[in-house]
């Protein structure tokens, strides 16, 4: 392949490169050198103040505990979505009772509808989510009350020691569904005489699932993991429709801390910096998680 | 990158570490200075516009819509036909002018508002609004031998003043009170209570009768915040609100303050507050309270035109002072807050800094204010501007509660100068307050803690007003 | 039948569907309720088949302006995702030039950049090159931010692609660009469909970008960021029958697409994943 390989080269990847040069990269070094100014946003003068934002951060207790909320995520996040998802998922591909290796009846259909929330737009779940929590004429309280629960109707979003499980609880609900596909799909290329020969000794669907589809999709399990762990180290979109951070800074995120230092504040290099920190949280979560199934993948192998 | 800009001005040593390539359109970097266009001042143009240079305008496109800043223009436009005037209506302000700001080639007046208004604070803190003074003292447009300043309400001028300098000119006149449905008092044969024990039992009595006393606006309760410092500011005297202002020690723990929580603390307890109402956005609240839910609700004169939609045609909607605490209060029950609210700037980089405030002339005429207080239902800071207009009741409220609060009126503008203090740290505590998750101790303390952390944080330029 | 026996395990998955289920259903219905039965019984049927809601919703709310705007921008950068990522993961993956690592972790790199550092100035970026509150702009920038992750999918799978077609076209005089659309494109086509369903569903559902970049001009809405609009923003005047009839049009056209294609959408999602 040596003649025509720098045209060809030239063609297929200076347009590409070019834009994500001037888009991506661009935008990403600059932001670094803006979190080291003390620019307000609004006029062109700025001093260069080192780390002083990084200092000031380090002190401000709404950043800690929006850092806070972002780590519960973290830990909360993961552990509930790849519980469920397995649990769901093993239901559907290995449920069907002891010797049975197969799904449960149906089971094409629960996958479509458990999938569907993650082809909606987080705006529109949250938009949603807000009216299925509304206190008075959301479902949720609605069908409380229809029930004669009305010992367990709350004020969802409007209390500081809800209105959090309540945020995490949508995120839950709007990514299951893509994990029973996913560990669906692993766990469709477990051979099914495995299951068969279990089942022959007297094994039950849990001793089943816990011995031996989870070891087998645990590869899965970890990429689940990262993925979910970086989604909770977002949680903007979903906290800026639903409470932008409130009540009393009770679901507050550091994606949110970053909107409005910036465009309440107009505190832009502040704003950067708080980006910078999210940044080097969002690689150490990445590099630490790569390197822990690295060193599993050559255990295993 | 070919995109990066010749002319910016500001280069600095840790800059030039990085490639150019790479800050090619760079956030930070400006554009050139601009040159004013200006013409020759007359009696006729007091300001000196010069008469044909173009005007851009960019307004909010909110509550108040858009039609009535192009009837305005449209009057610019008979003095100056030779100006072509540039409209732009748009929800998002700060987002939208930010970059133009920085660019040093912002428009010629904004509209500044919204919730995504450009925080009025920093605009001033970095220079970027131009002083309005030679606006105010130009003889008024139609009001012969008064100058600008003298044909507006007292006070107006006040919430756009920054130090010496006047910067925003708020051009409506905002009324906040407690609003209730006249008719629905009229129908169960109640009076709207002068005093906080008669509030406290008519609130019994609302009760008893199977309906929620109040509601608020759970997801934004700042809006609660307003009747508390309300009563304080009567109890106490307008000093209590010049504190705040000022972010003085102990300006939120005062003895007015603590009597005034103290006192709203009761509808908390009392259980007189709709059910669910913390969970309630602004929206979900204030139709509960339009659809009869809950009898009171605390806002700004904005309310009728925001409920439009779901208010009954007999509602009969009104606004009331709050309550007095009892007979030591300094000022007299009528006294309500009216604020001026809407703002309007010239950016101090504006190419047609003079048009800009010509334009805010026009506005100013009688002819200009009556036709916006036709157009939106809104009252204006030129005083008299109401009268002889067809208003809807809640707004014939707004004004009969002015004229009886006379010169008594008072407001505070800690929300001006600081956004975060009452948006984001005063709503936190408004919200553990009226949820009932703090005592009224607690929550001025909060309050306090939050107005200390403002004073203290070295990046809020500060501002003092002493009347 | 074992399943009589142990109902817990059917139990718990018509459970979870339900609540998956429940919450979008209510929507439907309610968007058919007037104001009045919205609020005074979430759990009742409407009282009639208020069908204008959806017409406030179209009109007066500008969803229909927004789905547009959606269709307009995605059928742009979609195409050009799709072609500017093909070529630069064809030629990372099928070349060996000095800098070829480096291009490519560039690339792959982007994959870890929380968008939110990049917002301030990427702000200024778009305004620079006059693209601020345009559909063009949204265009450009989706392609930008979708290319890292389309790149490094597809370089891996044209490195899978086996060498032997691709010298017996050349064999034959085919040149490298023929080569490369006439013989490559069409063996990555299992790849193609899953990393573009992949690219769609993320760009369509895109809100931080639109909200920083389309804020200016409500008619350049996109969905996501109209309907959060219409049900956040402080100018809203309370209509909750338009919001539900919104929130209906918004999803149900995806739901539709979504359940046509939930093969093909299941495995780009979930190989998607795998990166």
């Amino acid at each position: 392949m040596k003649h025509g390989k720098y045209p060809l080269l030239a063609a297929f990847l200076l347009p590409a490169l070019g834009l994500y040069i001037y888009f991506v990269i661009s935008p990403y070094a600059q932001a670094f050198y803006i979190s080291g100014t003390d620019w307000l946003g609004l006029s062109d003068t700025y001093n260069w103040v080192g780390f002083d934002n990084f200092v000031r951060l380090a002190k401000d207790e709404y950043l800690r505990n929006a850092l806070w909320h972002n780590a519960v995520l973290m830990v909360l996040l993961p552990v509930i979505t790849i519980v469920l998802g397995l649990f769901l998922a093993s239901m559907l591909n290995v449920g069907g009772g002891q010797g049975r290796v197969r799904g449960l009846p149906g089971s094409g259909l629960y996958k479509v509808i458990f999938f569907a929330p993650q082809v909606l737009s987080v705006a529109v779940i949250g938009v949603l989510w807000k009216e299925l929590y509304n206190p008075r004429s959301g479902l949720i309280n609605g069908g409380l009350r229809a029930l004669g629960l009305d010992s367990l109707t709350k004020t969802w979003l409007g209390d500081p020691d809800v209105a959090f499980w309540a945020v995490l609880a949508v995120m839950v609900w709007a990514n299951v569904g893509f994990y029973v596909v996913l560990f669906g799909a692993a766990m469709q290329s477990i051979p099914r005489d495995i299951y068969e020969a279990v089942a022959l000794d007297g094994a039950n669907r849990w001793t089943a699932l816990w011995r031996i589809t989870l070891p087998l999709v645990w590869d899965t399990v970890q990429v689940a993991w990262v993925y979910l762990a970086i989604l909770a180290l977002d949680g903007f979109a979903l906290v800026q429709v639903m409470t932008r951070g409130g009540p009393n800074f009770s679901t507050d995120v550091v994606g949110q801390r970053m909107y409005d230092v910036a465009f309440g504040e107009f505190k832009f290099g502040e704003a950067s910096a708080i980006g910078v920190i999210m940044f080097f949280l969002t690689l150490s979560v990445t590099v630490i998680a790569l390197r822990l199934s690295r060193r599993e993948k050559v255990e295993f192998s | 990158m070919s995109a990066h800009e010749v002319s910016r001005r500001t280069v600095l040593g840790a800059a030039a570490a990085i490639a150019p390539a790479v800050m090619a359109g760079c956030a930070v970097g400006g554009g050139g200075n601009t040159e004013k266009v200006e013409g020759q001042a007359d009696a006729k143009n007091p300001l000196g516009v010069k008469d044909d240079a173009p005007l851009e305008v960019v307004i909010f496109n909110g509550g108040f819509g858009e039609d009535y800043a192009k009837a305005h223009q449209a009057m610019f436009k008979e003095n100056f036909p030779k100006v072509t005037i540039t409209h732009t209506a748009v929800t998002e302000i700060g987002k939208t002018l930010q970059p133009r700001f920085i660019d040093g080639t912002p428009p010629d007046v904004i509209n500044n508002s919204g919730a995504g208004q450009i925080d009025p604070g920093s605009l001033v803190a970095q220079a970027q609004l131009a002083d309005l003074k030679d606006l105010l003292d130009a003889p008024s447009l139609d009001q012969p031998g008064k100058t600008v300043r003298q044909t507006l309400l007292p006070g107006a001028v006040e919430t756009g003043t920054f130090g010496d300098k006047v910067h925003i000119l708020n051009y409506a006149y905002t009324v906040y009170g407690i609003w209730y449905s006249k008719k629905l008092f009229n129908d169960k044969g109640w009076t709207y209570p002068k005093t906080w024990d008669e509030h406290i039992a008519l609130c019994k009595q609302i009760k008893a009768a199977g309906i929620a006393p109040w509601t608020y606006q759970g997801l934004h309760p700042r809006y609660m915040s307003w009747p508390v410092i309300s009563t304080a500011i009567k109890f106490g005297g307008p000093q209590v609100a010049l504190n705040i202002d000022n972010l003085e020690p102990g300006a939120w723990t005062s003895e007015p303050m603590k009597m005034a929580a103290d006192a709203w603390h009761q509808i908390v307890k009392d259980g007189y507050i709709l059910e669910g109402s913390s969970g309630l956005d602004h929206k979900q609240s204030q139709t509960e309270w339009s659809k009869g839910k809950a009898v009171f609700v605390s806002s700004g004169s904005w309310l009728e035109n925001e409920q439009k939609a779901v208010t009954p045609a007999d509602f009969d909607m009104a606004v009331g002072p709050t309550p007095s605490l009892g007979a030591g209060d300094k000022l007299p029950f009528a006294a309500i807050r009216g604020t001026a609210g809407e703002p309007f700037i010239v950016p101090a980089k504006a190419k047609n800094e003079r048009g800009g405030k010509e334009y805010l002339r026009t506005m100013l005429s009688m002819k200009g204010a009556k036709d916006f207080t036709q157009k939106v239902s809104s009252l204006t800071i030129v005083a008299g501007s109401a009268e002889g207009v067809q208003l809807p009741p809640g707004l014939k409220s707004c004004v009969e509660a002015l004229k009886a609060s006379g010169d008594k009126g008072f407001n505070w503008v800690y929300p001006v100068y600081y956004r975060k203090l009452e948006r984001n740290l005063v709503d936190a505590a408004c919200g553990e307050f009226f949820s009932g998750r703090i005592g009224p101790q607690e929550f001025l303390a909060k309050c306090q803690k939050g107005a200390d952390e403002i004073a203290a944080d070295t990046t809020f330029k500060k501002y003092k007003r002493s009347a | 039948m074992r399943l009589l026996k142990n109902p817990f395990p059917q139990a718990f998955l018509v459970v979870w569907g339900l609540m998956t289920a429940l919450p979008l259903l209510w929507v439907f219905i309610s968007s058919f309720k007037d104001d009045n039965e919205i609020l005074s019984d979430p759990w009742g049927l409407p009282g009639a088949l208020r069908w204008e809601n959806f017409g406030r919703a179209w009109t007066h709310g500008h969803i229909g302006q927004y789905f547009l705007n959606s269709l307009i921008v995605l059928s742009v950068s979609l195409t050009l995702t799709m072609l500017l990522g093909s070529t630069t993961a064809y030629a990372l993956a099928r070349y060996k030039f000095p800098g070829n690592r480096l291009i490519y972790f560039m690339f792959v790199g982007g994959m870890m950049f929380p968008v939110f550092l990049a917002l301030v100035p990427l702000f200024a970026v778009v305004r620079n090159v006059g693209l601020l509150n345009t559909l063009p702009g949204l265009m450009m920038v989706y392609t930008a931010y979708s290319l890292p992750f389309t790149v490094f999918f597809l370089s891996a799978f044209f490195r899978t692609l086996p060498t032997a077609v691709a010298e017996a076209a050349m064999i034959d005089g085919c040149g490298p660009f023929s080569l490369f659309f006439r013989v490559m494109l069409p063996m990555a086509k299992p790849g193609l469909i899953s990393v573009g369903i992949f690219n769609l569903l993320g760009q369509w559902n895109q809100y931080l970008l639109p909200v920083v970049l389309v804020s200016d001009k409500e008619e350049n809405y996109v969905l996501a960021q109209g309907l959060a609009a219409l049900a956040v923003n402080e100018g809203y005047r309370g209509d909750y029958s338009r919001l539900f009839a919104g929130l209906t049009l918004a999803i149900i056209p995806v739901l539709i697409v979504y359940a046509v294609f939930q093969r093909q959408v299941q495995s780009g999602l979930t190989a998607g994943q795998l990166k």
